[in-house]
C-alpha cells in the first residue's frame, strides 16, 4: 500500500503540546516520524536534568501514535551555538535569551536540516504560532484554516507561496517572540499544529486521547536552567567576582555582590544590602537599574521614576526582518508603525521603527541589554532585534 | 497487572512486614541507648543480622549492614588499596564497574555464553592485583557464573605468591543480590572473601543489605560516626530493616528448591509461547530469567505497547533504559547492536502464576507480530 503520504517530522519534548502536535498531524493523515532533540543532560547542583525522563514521555507518546521516533543528539552543537553564546553575552553585561538562540541555530536549522535530508516534507513543533499565506494581498491574513498545511497545496519544496509568522490564537500563550530569528526557508517547511488552539483545549484533546502526559507540569524558562535560577546557573561557568553596591543617585556604597554579570535590570531579589543607608531608609526595595561590568559595580535605586528606568528609545542590533515591507521602510528610512513585545507574555506597546531605533509612543520600563524587541503588524510577526541601549 | 520484573524489585512479602511492623512505632528506640527497652531492641537486630549470616554460612560479626547491595558493593573496593589493582567481569552492575573504574580498575572479558573467560582472568592477574570482583548471577543475563572455579584459580595465585615471598593481598568479592532466592549460598563453599547481599531483589524491604566480610580483609569505613557496624557504616542502626531482610533471607532459603521447580516450569510455558524468538543466553541463567530478542525492534518500544496492556517487562538493565546507553552487558557477550536494541528481560517472581504466564505470553506474541506489521507498513510508504 505505497501512498504518497507528506512526511512531515515533529519535534517531540514529552511535554503536552508537541504530543498533542504529533497526534493532531497523525490524524490529518501525515506519515509523521517524532524526534527527541537531545541538546542538553547535564545535570547541575541542585537540578537533576530531566531530559531521560522527558525523552521517555515524549517516546511512551510516540508508541501510543504508532509513529516512529527517534533521538537526535544535538548536545555538541547546543554548547557551542546557544550556550556559549549566552555565557558571553552575559559577561559582557548583557542579559541574552538562550530560547531565541535555540529555535535560530537548533531546532529550526539543525533539525530542519537534518529532517530534509531524512525525507521531511515538513517539520513540526509544539510552539503556540502560526504559518500564515501572505501571498494573495485580498486575503484576510490569518484567518482560520487559511494557514492549515493541508490545504495550502503544499509541494515537496514546502509551501510556494510567500508566508508570514504570526502570533497564536492563545495570546496568552503566543511563542512568537522566541521564533522571530527563524529562517524564511524553515518557515516555509514549518507547521504549527497547536497555533489554532487555546492549552486547556490542547490539555483536553491529550486527555481524550489517553495521553498520560496531559497533565504534565510545563517546563518553565530555559530548559537546563530550570529551578536553580539562571544565576546560580552562570556560577557554574564564570567565576565570582565581589564588587560593590551602589545607590545610584548619590553614588554611596549600599552593599556588595558576587559579580555585576550576575544582576539583571529590575532585578529586586539577592542583593545584599548591609551597609550604608541610602537617601532615606522608609523600607521600599532597591531595584538594579543599571550595571557596569567593566568596573563591577551595580546601581540600584528606589525611586521607580529614575531616569535610568525610562525611556521612549530603544536601539537594536542584529536586526532580523521578516518583511520585505520594513525591509524597504529601512531603505527609505520612512517609519513604519509597529506593535512591539519586549518578553515573552508581555503586553504589546505601539512604537514607529526607523530601521535602527524604536521610538515608543510612551515612556516603557527600559528592558536589560541583549534581550530580543519583537515586531509585529497586526498579527504578523515582522522579525525584530537585540536591544543595545 | 502481570508484573515480570521480579530482577529490577520484588514486593514486600507479608510475613516480612508483619515482622517489621513493630519496631516503627513500637519498638523505635535506639539500640545504642542504655535503658532496657532499647536493650531489647539491640538484641533482635542482633538476632536478625545472626539469621542473615547463618543464611549465607557465616557468623553476625562477619556481616556489616549497608543501605543496599550498591553500598555494599562500595565498601567491598575499600579493600583495594592501590590504583589498577583491582579486576572485574565485564558484564557487573554499574555499582561494581563506576567504583572498579575508580580504582583504575581492568575489565575481564565474558564468553559468547556470558560465562567468565577465566583464561582472561589467569592473563590478567599481576602481582599488582588485589582484589577480583565476579558476581554470582548478572542482573540482565542471570547468568551463573562458576564462582568456584575463580576461587581455585585465586588460591592457585595466592600459593604462587607466597612462594615468591609477596605479602599482596588478593580478595575475591562477588555480588550476590540476583540470586539469593534460588541457589544455596554459602560463603565458604563459594570460596569469596567479600560478598554483597540485598533484601529488596528476596522478597524484602529495599534500602538494606549487608556485605559479608572474611577476617583477612581490610576495609575502610563507608562513613564515620558513632562506631556502629564495626566502624565501618556509622549510623543509627535500620532496625525494622534488618528485621525484614532476616525474615526474607529465611523464607528464600526455605523455598529455594521450590522456587527453582516452579520458575523452571513457568519459563518452559512462557518459551513454548515465544519459540520463534531467538533466547539469549539461556543456558547458564538463573530459572526466573528469560532474555528474549525481537530483532529489528526497538524493546522499549514494547515496554510501552505492553504497559499499556498492564504488563511490566524490562529492556536490559532498568538504569540502561532510561538514559538511552545501549547496555554494556548485552554488548559484552557479543550482541550487535541490532539484537541489543530488540532485547526483552523478563524476571518471574512470586507474584506470578502459570495461567498469568500464559496469558502475558500471548500478548507479548501479539504485540511483537502488530509491531513488526507496523514498520512494515511505515517503510512501504517511504
Amino acid at each position: 500500500m505505497a501512498t504518497n503520504k507528506k512526511v512531515v517530522y515533529v519535534g517531540m519534548s514529552g511535554g503536552v503540546d508537541s504530543s498533542v502536535s504529533a497526534l493532531i498531524l497523525k490524524e490529518q493523515g501525515y506519515r509523521v516520524v517524532g524526534v527527541y532533540m537531545k541538546n542538553w543532560s547535564k545535570d547541575l547542583p541542585g537540578m537533576k536534568c530531566p531530559w531521560a525522563e522527558d525523552l521517555a514521555d515524549a517516546k511512551r507518546v510516540a508508541v501510543k501514535l504508532g509513529i516512529d521516533f527517534e533521538v537526535w543528539d544535538f548536545e555538541k552543537e547546543y554548547h557551542q551555538k546557544v550556550v556559549e553564546y549566552m555565557l558571553n553575552e552575559f559577561k559582557k553585561g548583557n542579559t541574552p535569551n538562550p530560547d531565541i538562540m535555540c529555535n535560530q541555530e537548533i531546532k529550526f536549522k539543525l533539525f530542519y536540516e537534518r529532517a530534509r535530508r531524512a525525507g521531511a516534507d515538513f517539520i513540526a513543533t509544539g510552539h503556540y504560532a502560526r504559518v500564515i499565506d501572505i501571498s494573495n494581498p485580498f486575503a484576510t491574513t490569518g484567518a482560520n484554516g487559511e494557514a492549515s498545511p493541508v490545504t495550502t497545496g503544499a509541494s515537496d519544496e514546502g509551501r510556494e507561496m510567500a508566508v508570514a509568522l504570526a502570533r497564536a490564537v492563545d495570546e496568552n500563550k503566543d511563542q512568537t517572540y522566541f521564533l522571530y530569528r527563524i529562517s524564511d526557508e524553515a518557515l516555509r517547511h514549518t507547521i504549527f499544529p497547536i497555533g489554532e488552539m487555546l492549552k486547556p483545549d490542547v490539555k483536553k484533546l491529550a486527555e481524550k486521547n489517553g495521553l498520560h502526559n496531559a497533565y504534565k507540569k510545563e517546563s518553565m524558562g530555559v530548559c537546563f536552567v530550570g529551578e536553580v535560577g539562571m544565576k546560580d546557573f552562570l556560577k557554574e561557568y564564570i567565576e565570582v567576582k565581589p564588587g560593590e553596591i551602589r545607590e545610584i543617585e548619590t553614588k554611596k556604597v549600599l552593599g556588595y555582590h558576587e559579580g555585576a554579570v550576575f544582576y539583571t535590570i529590575g532585578q529586586r531579589h539577592g542583593l545584599y544590602l548591609d551597609g550604608e543607608k541610602g537617601v532615606e531608609n522608609d523600607g521600599l526595595p532597591y531595584y538594579v537599574v543599571k550595571k557596569d561590568v567593566k568596573e563591577n559595580v551595580v546601581y540600584v535605586s528606589k525611586n521607580l521614576n529614575h531616569e535610568a528606568i525610562w525611556t521612549k528609545e530603544l536601539k537594536l542590533k542584529n536586526i532580523f526582518l521578516r518583511q520585505k515591507s520594513l525591509n524597504s521602510a529601512k531603505e527609505k528610512d520612512i517609519k513604519s508603525s509597529v506593535l512591539v513585545r519586549l518578553r515573552h507574555r508581555a503586553p504589546l506597546v505601539k512604537a514607529t521603527f526607523d530601521g535602527k531605533t524604536l521610538h515608543f509612543e510612551n515612556e516603557i520600563k527600559r528592558p536589560a541589554t541583549g534581550q530580543s524587541a519583537v515586531l509585529y503588524d497586526g498579527e504578523v510577526c515582522l522579525g525584530g532585534g537585540i536591544i543595545t541601549e | 497487572m502481570i508484573y515480570l520484573d521480579h530482577a529490577a524489585a520484588t514486593p514486600v512479602d507479608k510475613r516480612v512486614l508483619e515482622k517489621m511492623r513493630p519496631y516503627f512505632s513500637d519498638d523505635f528506640f535506639n539500640p545504642s541507648a542504655p535503658y532496657l527497652p532499647a536493650k531489647k531492641v539491640a538484641s533482635d537486630y542482633e538476632a536478625a543480622k545472626a539469621t542473615i549470616a547463618h543464611a549465607i554460612g557465616a557468623k553476625a560479626s562477619d556481616l556489616v549492614i549497608t543501605a543496599g547491595a550498591t553500598e555494599a558493593n562500595n565498601l567491598a573496593f575499600s579493600a583495594a588499596s592501590k590504583k589498577n589493582s583491582v579486576l572485574y567481569l565485564g558484564t557487573e552492575h554499574d555499582s561494581i564497574r563506576v567504583v572498579a573504574k575508580e580504582h583504575g580498575g581492568t575489565a575481564i572479558k565474558v564468553l559468547p555464553n556470558g560465562l567468565i573467560d577465566l583464561n582472561d582472568l589467569r592473563n590478567k592477574i599481576t602481582d599488582e592485583t588485589e582484589m577480583i570482583s565476579v558476581a554470582l548471577a548478572n542482573n540482565e543475563l542471570g547468568t551463573v557464573q562458576p564462582l568456584a572455579d575463580v576461587a581455585r584459580l585465586i588460591r592457585e595465585i595466592k600459593l604462587d605468591r607466597l612462594k615468591r615471598g609477596i605479602k599482596r593481598q588478593l580478595l575475591f568479592h562477588s555480588d550476590a543480590s540476583q540470586a539469593l532466592n534460588l541457589l544455596d549460598i554459602n560463603v565458604a563453599r563459594l570460596g569469596v572473601d567479600l560478598l554483597t547481599i540485598n533484601s529488596a531483589k528476596i522478597y524484602g524491604p529495599k534500602g538494606v543489605g549487608a556485605l559479608y566480610v572474611s577476617h583477612g580483609a581490610k576495609l575502610k569505613p563507608l562513613t564515620l560516626g558513632g562506631g556502629q557496624e564495626n566502624g565501618l557504616r556509622s549510623g543509627t542502626e535500620n532496625v525494622p530493616g534488618v528485621i525484614g531482610f532476616a525474615k526474607a533471607i529465611e523464607i528464600a532459603k526455605e523455598h529455594i528448591n521450590g522456587n527453582r521447580k516452579k520458575y523452571a516450569n513457568l519459563k518452559k510455558v512462557f518459551l513454548d509461547e515465544l519459540k520463534n524468538y531467538e533466547l539469549i543466553n539461556k543456558k547458564h541463567s538463573l530459572d526466573n530469567f528469560i532474555v528474549v530478542c525481537f530483532n529489528g525492534l526497538d524493546a522499549e518500544r514494547l515496554v510501552f505497547l505492553l504497559e499499556e496492556k498492564g504488563i511490566y517487562v524490562a529492556t536490559g538493565a532498568a538504569c540502561a533504559a532510561s538514559k538511552g546507553v545501549r547496555s554494556h552487558v548485552l554488548k559484552a557477550i557479543g550482541l550487535t547492536d541490532t539484537q541489543i536494541a530488540g532485547s526483552l528481560r523478563i524476571s518471574l517472581g512470586e507474584t506470578n502464576d502459570e495461567s498469568q504466564i500464559k496469558k502475558a505470553a500471548n500478548i507479548i506474541n501479539e504485540t511483537v507480530k502488530a509491531e513488526y506489521q507496523r514498520i512494515k507498513n511505515s517503510h512501504g510508504n517511504q
